[in-house]
């Protein structure tokens, strides 16, 4: 029989496969542990593989392999691409110095390249495993379902996100464990392993790979139906944070385009900051709705670098050169700074570069062209103020004169139903100008028996527009709902608006030399608008109801104003707790310092639907458990009858759950059929003598009622390998 | 030697004999070793007295046939007394019942008064006349034949009177291969002449005793009791096996399982004589007979159905 493991093209193509499914291990981890040198080291996984391939002896590949682990070092950390004696010298002190910390178990002093050589080991130790899965057992599943989990965890607890890998992982996968199938069939019937054969078997597993891939690619997906745990989890251990090295997702969301959904509090904190007054913090801006949420247009845009007490330039200047300043104290980390409206300039002890992009109006933390995250930050700040006067002269007309790089403030999908434009129509009908339009907006919410809640709040559906749900059907919802409906209305009227995110102003916890030192957490994530105003620039609105935020106006004009919001107001608020989807956030405010079983009841009673969907999937899975229980009853029945006393009783038990297993394994007993055919009739059926033996014993104990005969540890060794025989 | 290998030793001697029949020579023993007696069932010429003979002269005992005829009276069997007038009193003069092995030949052929007579002294092992009893001497076995095929002019015996027989045995013809042997075998001299005794009459009483000392297992108890039950609860049944019919099964398995070497009876044992057991002790009605099902089939049916008790009992 020409085995199908002699097949070098087929088992070249399954090695390939298993080439792409290790890099997806391999890429998460250099990516969020920031290591450098990705491609060095999948031409390390490369090399293993090949030489798995071709079979080469291990006194080649071993040494071959540890050449190229040194060579690794050599060049990654002294920058030779050759050994030098100097490098050569550099390799023996770094691994006198981690052998050393080793000895002496300080773990915090081995070096990074005793870490790196450790990476190598385990990439090492994962291609023989993988080599071993193929050649051998012709098997990948488990790890193909381990790459599949890792991939979920990481997408989940941190900033990696794995859209694109768990499709690449899933098509790899599929196509490496249908071949391995392919593979496995042909050895089991012994079909000769001739290329084109294997070609022909494999056109109706690759059409099919090729369907359901495109099927499944272009089919809508459900939102996950579980909120994100992690939030829960940090919060609870008090230890919210983004991961290393990007922008995270806890306390602050990157991916705002699928809103909706309720969510629990979390209140960790995010930062601190010492200022005269309480600011709207703001993050980025977001200017593409899609009906679902928002998402950042592929806009060009020069990104600007500014140093350490630069003068910014934002769409919002400083209102005069008067700088208040305000200390932030960052207690998660971001790799970017909060700035409240009238940003002039940064400072921080760190040299860095402040890049920010006028499109997301983001400004991202760099140091030598990588993510910092910040610790303590000053920001010097004027808030800008806007002359009534200028306001009241905003005309509509001045709206349709505006610059084409205001377009994409005004883009709403095809898709918006025609309704939410004429409720836009009807609020702003009374007000001739952009200003008292968007006011009217602003407005409009508080007036009309609209809700805040965070729980309880809808998804939309699949053909459901986000804003036309919560302005006609729900009227109940959070910052988001509130924010991107004024959004949305303020562009039905041809309105430059757009999406801001950031964090309200916390609250006040101490006072400091006459600064208030306000306490932001996730809780105070939060969203409100930017719309633009003719003539006067870009201003923000708050539409939320509960929500105090607001531009401040000079009442340059000689008339009463009967607007007392549009002032800033003197007093702070109590800040309502406010969060982006992603953390979930409980009713209960941060002020009021739930109690860890306060929070844990509020999750259950918030999520009770799915705890109830998880326990039923929890009882699926004991039920598919028990269902496959001839498969794994053996591997845990041999080591507890073995640890139990050798003793009839045992053996008597142990003999009955054989029965069961065989039953289970298909060899069914009749109900009439006596234990001495029912052995003679296993034993036939398995070639064995065993059963007939372990028989007689048992009829012995049990119908001779003599125990004492029974010789337990002798027959074990046949009950062994009878239950084993079952599990197959 | 052990008990299992001398009873070896006896079917193998009447295996000289008959060929084929080493299931019937089982019966036959177990019969025997439980103080029980055979009723054999079958054509006249497939070897039931051969069998008979071939088992007394295995174990050393006195073989006495009686053939039975319609006009064969009582004192025919059982003895008569006899007036001697030398010394005028009565004297005894033994029936052919008075023996240790008594084949009683074509039973149904003899008038009901004559067949109780029998089956008297077989339930008794003693023999009363004129007021006087007599022992039968031991050990006592009766294999009684019956021809299923002649109707005319017999006299079937009562289902009481069957319940006597502890198994009812069916000879049945030998293969072609069994038959060329016999055939092969008969050429020379008649084998049973000679054949010699493996076992005394002593032994085979000691062993008679031994084998009330088998084990039998309260979950065997209640198996036989499940099944005896079973038969009396059957739809095609008239009148199901008696307790007797349970004690018969229970004693015949310690016999079969001593013959197979153990101290205890398994349920192997109990469905292996149950049929034979219980066969005569059932009374079929007549829907059962419409569909062609015997009682051994029935019999066997209800083993099929009946869970064999595999655990030891919870109480014990």
């Amino acid at each position: 029989m020409t085995s199908i493991r002699k097949n070098k093209v087929f088992m070249g193509l399954l090695y390939v496969l298993v080439f792409f499914l290790l890099s997806e291990w391999l890429r998460p981890v250099i990516e969020l542990t920031a290591t450098g040198h990705h491609r060095l080291f999948l031409a390390f996984v490369a090399l293993g593989l090949v030489m798995a391939f071709f079979d080469v002896p291990w006194w080649i590949t071993g040494p071959l392999k540890l050449f190229y682990i040194l060579w690794f070092i050599v060049y990654v950390y002294t920058g030779n691409l050759f050994f030098t004696a100097e490098s050569l010298a550099f390799v023996v002190e770094q691994a006198s110095i981690s052998l050393s910390a080793l000895f002496s178990q300080d773990w915090q002093a081995t070096t990074d390249v005793f870490r790196t050589v450790l990476f190598f080991a385990l990439l090492w130790m994962a291609i023989y495993l993988i080599h071993y899965w193929v050649s051998f057992r012709l098997s990948i599943f488990l790890f193909y379902l381990l790459t599949v989990i890792f991939v979920a965890v990481l997408d989940t607890f941190s900033p990696y996100s794995g859209d694109a890998a768990i499709v690449r992982i899933m098509v790899i996968g599929l196509l490496l464990a249908g071949l391995l199938h392919l593979a496995r069939w042909m050895e089991r019937h012994g079909a000769a392993a001739k290329t084109d054969k294997l070609l022909v078997f494999s056109i109706p597993l690759l059409l099919l790979l090729v369907a359901s891939t495109a099927f499944a690619f272009y089919l809508p997906k459900a939102d996950p139906i579980w909120p994100d745990p992690v939030p829960y989890i940090t919060s609870y251990s008090g230890k919210g944070g983004v991961g290393q090295g990007g922008v995270g997702r806890i306390g602050y969301g990157v991916d705002d385009s699928q809103l909706g959904g309720s969510f629990v509090s979390d209140d960790t904190t995010v930062f601190r900051a010492e200022a005269e007054e309480g600011q709207y913090w703001k993050v980025e801006v977001k200017d593409v709705y899609t009906t679902k949420g928002w998402e950042l247009s592929e806009e060009d845009a020069d990104e600007q670098l500014y140093q350490n007490g630069d003068e910014v330039t934002t769409d919002f200047p400083p209102a005069s050169e008067e700088r208040s300043s305000a200390l932030v104290d960052m207690q998660l980390p971001f790799p970017f700074v909060l700035y409240p409206y009238g940003t002039a300039s940064f400072l921080m002890e760190e040299t860095l570069d402040y890049r920010y992009d006028p499109v997301q109006q983001r400004f991202d933390t760099l140091q030598e062209n990588t993510a910092f995250e910040p610790d303590v930050y000053e920001v010097f700040y004027s808030e800008p103020s806007y002359s009534l006067t200028a306001l009241r002269e905003t005309d509509t007309e001045q709206l349709s004169e505006l610059p084409p790089e205001y377009d994409r403030y005004l883009q709403l999908p095809d898709e918006l139903p025609d309704r939410v434009g004429e409720l836009a129509e009807e609020i702003a009908a009374g007000s001739d100008t952009v200003y008292g339009q968007a006011q009217a907006v602003e407005r409009y919410f508080g007036t009309n028996g609209f809700e805040y809640s965070q729980s309880g709040i809808a998804v939309p559906a699949e053909d459901q527009d986000y804003v036309d749900q919560f302005l006609f059907e729900t009227q109940r919802g959070y910052c988001d709902n509130f924010s991107t409906s004024m959004v949305v209305l303020l562009r039905s009227l041809d309105i430059p608006a757009r999406w801001v995110k950031g964090f309200n102003e916390g609250e006040v916890i101490d006072t400091v030399d006459g600064y208030d030192v306000y306490e932001v957490t996730n809780n105070n994530a939060h969203s409100w608008v930017e719309a633009y105003m003719p003539g006067v620039g870009w201003m923000m609105f708050e539409p939320t109801i509960g929500f105090t935020g607001a531009s401040s106006i000079d009442f340059d004009l000689e008339i009463d104003t009967s607007e007392p919001e549009e002032e800033e107001m003197p007093d702070r608020p109590e800040p309502e707790p406010e969060a982006q989807p992603e953390q979930p956030d409980t009713g209960a405010g941060a002020d009021t310092g739930p109690t860890a079983g306060e929070r844990f009841l509020a999750f259950v009673s918030e999520q009770a639907g799915k705890l109830i969907a998880a326990t039923i999937g929890l009882l699926l899975f004991a039920f598919m458990l028990f269902k496959v229980r001839k498969k794994w009853m053996p591997k845990v029945l041999i080591p507890y009858y073995r640890r139990k006393e050798a003793d009839a009783e045992t053996f008597e038990k142990a003999y009955l759950r054989l029965l069961k297993q065989l039953e289970l394994y298909g060899i069914k007993r009749a109900p009439g059929q006596t234990l001495r055919s029912y052995a003679e009739y296993v034993d036939s059926f398995y070639g064995t003598k065993e059963m007939t033996e372990l028989t007689a014993a048992y009829e012995k104990s049990v119908y001779g009622g003599d125990a004492q005969s029974v010789d337990w540890p002798k027959l074990k060794e046949s009950w062994e390998n009878l239950i084993n025989r079952t599990s197959g | 030697m052990k008990a299992t290998e001398r009873l070896g030793k006896v079917i193998d001697n009447i295996e000289k004999v008959i060929i084929g029949k080493r299931e019937i020579a089982e019966l036959s023993l177990v019969a025997l070793l439980s103080h029980g007696h055979v009723l054999l069932e079958d054509v006249p010429g497939v070897g039931k007295t051969m069998l008979v003979r071939a088992l007394a002269k295995s174990v050393g005992a006195d073989f006495k046939r009686i053939q039975f005829t319609p006009d064969l009276l009582p004192s025919d069997v059982v003895g008569v007394s006899i007036y001697n007038p030398k010394d005028m009193q009565f004297h005894f003069r033994p029936g052919p019942i008075m023996g240790n092995i008594v084949l009683a030949d074509e039973i149904n052929r003899t008038s009901p008064k004559t067949q109780s007579a029998l089956l008297e002294a077989m339930e008794e092992a003693s023999v009363t006349t004129d007021g006087v009893t007599m022992q039968i001497p031991k050990p006592f076995f009766v294999m009684a034949t019956q021809n299923p095929i002649e109707y005319e002019g017999t006299y079937p015996l009562p289902e009481a009177q069957l319940d006597r027989f502890l198994l009812r045995v069916k000879m049945g013809y030998p293969t072609r291969e069994e038959e060329i042997e016999v055939l092969a075998r008969s050429q020379s001299i008649p084998p049973i002449e000679e054949l010699e005794s493996v076992l005394t009459l002593e032994e085979l009483l000691k062993l008679q005793e031994e084998v009330r000392t088998i084990r039998v297992d309260d979950t065997i108890r209640t198996y036989i009791v499940e099944l005896a039950t079973q038969t009396r609860r059957d739809p095609y049944v008239y009148l199901g096996v008696s307790p007797r019919g349970s004690i018969a099964l229970m004693k015949a398995a310690q016999a079969y399982a001593m013959l197979k070497g153990r101290d205890y009876v398994t349920p192997d044992d109990i469905q292996h004589l149950a049929k034979f057991v219980f066969g005569h002790r059932i009374m079929l009605r007549s829907e059962a007979r419409y569909d062609g099902i015997t009682a051994e089939e029935l019999t066997e049916r209800i083993i099929a159905k009946t869970r064999v008790p595999v655990q030891r009992l919870v109480n014990q």
